[in-house]
């Protein structure tokens, strides 16, 4: 005995066939018997970062023998070879026995061998194009700047033209939530919140990125437990920053763009220009030495003034490069610490004294034409 | 007048599933309160707005909806202010139907009142400060007046709204006007009679008071502001009488150009009797007290930020009265040498020795000082019986005083060495 069951996606239809809304309006012609199993759950998952996977689960009723299952998903944006069919139950003794794709149809049948009427719950997962999602991040910092509420949003844009009346929608991180989303619909839920963060505040003079010299200031998060964070890697997202200013209200400060940030990695967020630290330089020497022929080496220094206008010190953090093969020299002065980051990066920590008071960094080096 | 302020209605169905036709729409009362923070590194104002709103037990939705105006739809937030801890946003939806309205899904724990914010980003509002400088007849201090101006034109009208100014630079990555859409022509709107309105309640002019925040600061209008679309408020931000200036003609090609130029400068310093705030980035303009309260213009500076404890300079330009001249006396080739390849003999090494002269002239009736600079390349000696400062490796400056009506001549030689004859220090 052969029976057909069918499944219909279509862009008017869509999810809610399989989600046990009978509609046989919209079976097609090919269409030999429609009895629509029930639905028992969708899952959209957004586990891997650029593709989305649905599963379904559904119970069929199978006659002994042979039984087909229609499947179809026209106008909607389901990868067909992703298609994979199987009972739930791992040691089922129900057979998928062939896949058949009919000519020039989004759709196939699923030839299934039961060893007796039975109802079988199957498991029906593909990849879906088109459902768009997005991470952002909105942060409140406090008015020391010391801690921050982070909260955590989930979006998801559904143009997949597909229609979800409910599906339990599961982030990279694990969050599930159940939501309705219907096509060219956007839902955008709150997914995680951490209190009392700790965050650090860093002035930075770096002309790679920003070449007028001005000084940034970035706050920089841990994602580790020890701060407050830690539980989970934190998405790609903007993330808008927003400050208590002590009257009840906040005020927005600056946003950027949160890079990925696994456990133990820190997350860099440019809020703006440190307008109340300027950075003055100057090259006080620029000498020929060591000259062989038509080759030489030079001594330089670069002076840099830093000037704090706050009421307070500040530690400014300053990223200078020398291209080539190069030495400091140990005159070099006005710093706290250095660090050389690589061969053409150094980074001195210098500590600026407050309401102006000028701090001069000498960085003494020679830059050598060794051949 | 007409206005058109984001819409705010209650969706009277409970746990609808979606846009059901059977909703009910209920435009809410107007907003309690309006506060607008404005920026002026970027075209970006927040905009709060609090009101009353009625929940029913279980899930509410509001619609807030947006149509014809300059709102970025990815910055709405939902707050509640009173009974937070029985409101939960469960989500926002962003419907297919339009793209200038959401929802959100609210759920309350009990009917009830509640407080709420809504805040958003808009563009098309900025402000910016100017200063006004008064110098006495001999420009040794000036009456300095601050404003801060804010113009509207976003295309809304702001009834009664608490304005706040953020001095500083904040970072953003993604422009305003571009998130809220394509580019709508404002709408300009009987706005005159709104201006006067407001104007009319005003009998006093307003405080601006100043807070730090971060890396910026909050200035903040006494009171509330209507400003219309199209229309721009000018409003005192601080006088203050005497402060003390210093005027130096300089020449500093690099910075001011070939020709020597007056600057007069100032500190924002308690010395210069400021420094009680950093001064915002803007157009300073002085003017001189002519006589019978007449005034001539002397010149003006878009300045940057001023911090506090820095200083400003403002370029009056070319003064006839005071002059430079500068000449090459004399030039010479010295030190040849000369180095032989096979059988050719080439120049291989030379010293060029320049001889300049600095005449300076001072026609005016009061003391004034000099900043000259000279840029040298190379390997160079500087040599002059007059006293200079090295600025940096290829910079010696001249700085001195020059009495009413004096003339003095400074002479300097550089000898700049060239090939071989740079020398290996």
């Amino acid at each position: 005995m052969n029976k057909r069951i069918l499944f219909t996606l279509s862009a008017t239809a869509a999810f809610s066939c399989m989600l046990g809304v009978s509609r046989p309006e919209v079976a097609e012609a090919r269409i030999k018997l429609a009895t629509l199993p029930d639905k028992e759950a969708v899952v959209v998952r957004f586990d891997h970062p650029h593709v989305v996977l649905v599963e379904e689960e559904r119970t069929i009723s199978l006659q002994k023998g042979n039984n087909t299952v229609d499947f179809s998903w026209a106008g909607t944006q389901i990868d067909k070879g992703s298609i994979v069919f199987r009972p739930a139950d791992v040691n089922s003794k129900v057979v998928i026995l062939s896949t058949s794709y009919p000519p020039g149809e989004a759709a196939l049948t699923w030839s299934i061998n039961s060893p007796d009427a039975r109802s079988e719950k199957f498991r029906l997962s593909y990849l879906m194009a088109n459902i768009q999602r997005e991470t952002d991040y909105r942060a409140i910092v406090s008015k020391d700047e010391q801690t921050c509420t982070l909260r955590h949003y989930f979006k998801i844009r559904n143009w997949s033209g597909g229609t979800f009346d409910s599906a339990d929608f599961v982030t990279r991180d694990g969050k599930r939530f159940e939501k309705a989303l219907d096509q060219g619909e956007a839902k955008r839920v709150l997914v995680n919140k951490w209190d009392k963060v700790k965050l650090v505040k860093e002035y930075t003079y770096d002309t790679n990125r920003n070449y007028e010299g001005k000084v940034m200031t970035d706050y920089v998060l841990k994602n580790v437990k020890e701060i407050g964070l830690g539980t989970i890697p934190l998405e790609y997202g903007k993330v808008r920053i927003y400050q208590d200013d002590g009257q009840g209200t906040t005020a927005f400060t600056g946003e950027d763009w949160g890079q990925f940030t696994a456990i133990g990695d820190d997350m860099r967020l440019n809020i703006g220009i440190a307008q109340d630290i300027k950075i003055e330089f100057k090259k006080m020497v620029n000498d020929v030495e060591n000259r062989r022929g038509n080759v030489y080496d030079t001594n330089e220094v670069d002076e840099y003034e830093i000037k704090n206008f706050k009421d307070t010190e500040a530690t400014v953090t300053l990223v200078l490069r020398v291209q080539g093969e190069w030495e400091m020299q140990k005159d070099s002065e006005g710093y706290a610490s250095f660090e050389r980051i690589d061969n053409e990066t150094i980074k001195f920590q210098v500590k600026a004294p407050p309401k102006g008071t000028p701090v001069k960094l000498k960085f003494h080096y020679k830059r050598l034409n060794n051949w | 007048m007409k206005t058109r302020w984001p819409m705010l209605a209650l969706l009277l169905a409970l746990s609808a599933p979606g846009l059901a036709a059977k909703e009910e729409l209920v435009t809410l009362p107007k907003r309690d309160t309006v506060q607008l923070t404005i920026y002026n590194s970027v075209d970006l104002t927040l905009v709060r707005e609090t009101r009353e709103l009625s929940f029913k037990k279980g899930n509410n939705r509001l619609q807030f909806s947006w149509a014809n105006t300059l709102i970025d739809p990815t910055s709405v937030e939902f707050a509640a202010l009173t009974n937070t801890d029985k409101l939960e946003v469960l989500d926002t939806s962003y419907p297919a139907q339009s793209n200038q309205m959401l929802i959100w899904t609210i759920a309350a724990d009990d009917a009830f009142a509640a407080k709420v914010e809504i805040s958003y980003f808009t563009s098309g509002i900025r402000w910016n400060a100017e200063y006004h400088g008064m110098l006495s007849a001999d420009e040794s201090s000036m009456h300095l007046t601050s404003f801060v101006s804010v113009y509207n034109g976003s295309g809304e009208e702001y009834e009664d709204a608490k304005v706040r100014l953020i001095v500083g630079s904040i970072h953003i990555v993604e422009e305003i006007a571009a998130l809220a859409g394509s580019a709508r022509q404002g709408r300009q709107k009987e706005a005159y009679e709104g201006m006067r309105r407001a104007d009319s309640n005003a009998a006093d002019k307003k405080d601006i008071t100043k807070e730090g925040l971060s890396e910026y600061y909050i200035y903040t209008v006494e009171g509330t502001e209507t400003i219309p679309n199209g229309w721009s408020k000018r409003l005192e931000s601080f006088q203050q009488a005497g402060v003390p200036l210093r005027t130096v003609y300089a020449a500093q090609p690099e910075k001011y150009g070939a020709a020597l130029v007056k600057l007069l400068s100032f500190k924002n310093d308690e010395a210069h009797k400021l420094g009680r705030e950093p001064l915002p980035e803007g157009v300073v303009r002085l003017y001189r007290v002519a006589g019978d309260n007449q005034l001539s213009y002397v010149g003006q500076v878009a300045t940057a930020y001023i911090p506090k404890n820095d200083e400003v300079k403002v370029n009056c330009g070319h003064d006839p009265e005071v002059t430079l001249k500068r000449t090459r006396t004399s030039l010479k080739k010295e030190s040849l040498v000369f180095q032989w390849t096979g059988n050719r003999q080439y120049l291989a090494g030379w010293d060029t020795v320049e001889e300049f002269k600095l005449e300076l002239k001072n026609f005016r009736n009061r003391e004034v000082e000099f900043e000259i600079d000279t840029y040298i390349g190379g390997d160079f000696d500087f040599t002059s019986a007059t006293a200079s400062t090295k600025i940096d490796f290829r910079t010696q400056r001249f700085a001195v005083k020059l009495a009413a009506g004096a003339k003095m001549d400074i002479s300097y030689t550089v000898r700049i060495r060239n090939g071989t004859n740079i020398r290996n220090k």
